[in-house]
């Protein structure tokens, strides 16, 4: 693990990715020893479920909508930087 | 009335699933995922811990429809459903899920709120890490979910008895290809 990096509270979360194109980032991110954000492995821990999640961000992040690409994500880091969440 | 123009006659969230179904779809795909239970967290646990986070949000209809999908979990104990409510600490649940209710709250009250403590305590009383993962990911998708059903002002019925006839349905049939139906609006 990247010396910046904290272990996570879950280990049973970070020790085992599922299969998925999160696994794989994070399987690539790792080799080079970078610093990774953790929620690829909330995404890789359980694929099934969190494809949804996925597919609900792309779809109101991307999908058809009168809102430009730019402004949702305008609208998306707003809410985050109120909420405190860095990433 | 609704900020925006929705279909009338679908409570809650419904009305806003009908109206962009796009995005209804993997909402619903990951509230059966969340919701459903698993070994060791059953559906009646899911529901209550969603139930809580509906009420510390004040959504009246998240909190109605997901406590009557708890009660019909739990044979129909509404009582237990409105302990867990007014005070799930002296509220006759186990031990875990007292514990994941502290960390549901917690997580209500912003991510960076849960503590290790939170988190052991939890584990002390048998929770595993798939239990205490799917508690945070309910509250904080229950989060949403709930400003997005009072954030456009969707129209909310009272009558408990609603609530009582839809929370059967879906929790025998689960959210996926739930029908929405027109409900009268009175």
């Amino acid at each position: 693990m990247n010396s910046d990096m904290q272990p996570m509270y879950l280990p049973d979360v970070e020790n085992n990715p599922q299969p998925s194109f999160q696994a794989e980032t994070i399987r690539q991110l790792q080799a080079k020893g970078a610093e990774y954000p953790q929620i690829l492995h909330l995404f890789a821990y359980r694929p099934a479920m969190t494809a949804h999640l996925t597919r609900f961000t792309r779809e109101v992040m991307r999908g058809e909508s009168p809102l430009s690409e730019g402004f949702r994500e305008l609208i998306a880091a707003y809410t985050s930087a109120g909420n405190q969440c860095l990433f | 009335m609704p900020h925006i123009a929705l279909p009338e006659g679908f409570p809650g969230i419904s009305a806003l699933m009908v109206y962009r179904p796009e995005t209804a779809q993997p909402l619903n795909q990951l509230a059966q995922g969340l919701l459903r239970g698993h070994d060791t967290l059953t559906a009646a646990d899911c529901e209550l811990i969603a139930t809580y986070v509906s009420s510390l949000n004040d959504c009246y209809y998240c909190q109605s429809i997901h406590g009557a999908i708890a009660a019909h979990h739990l044979n129909g104990d509404e009582q237990l459903v409105l302990d867990v409510k007014q005070n799930y600490e002296t509220s006759a649940i186990s031990d875990k899920l007292r514990a994941l209710l502290a960390i549901a709250r917690k997580v209500w009250e912003g991510g960076k709120n849960v503590t290790g403590d939170d988190i052991e305590r939890a584990r002390q009383h048998g929770a595993n890490d798939l239990d205490i993962h799917d508690t945070v990911l309910i509250a904080a998708a229950f989060c949403m979910y709930n400003r997005y059903v009072d954030g456009l002002a969707t129209w909310q019925p009272r009558d408990p008895e609603f609530y009582r006839w839809r929370g059967a349905v879906v929790g025998e049939e689960g959210y996926l290809n739930l029908k929405r139906e027109r409900i009268a609006n009175s």
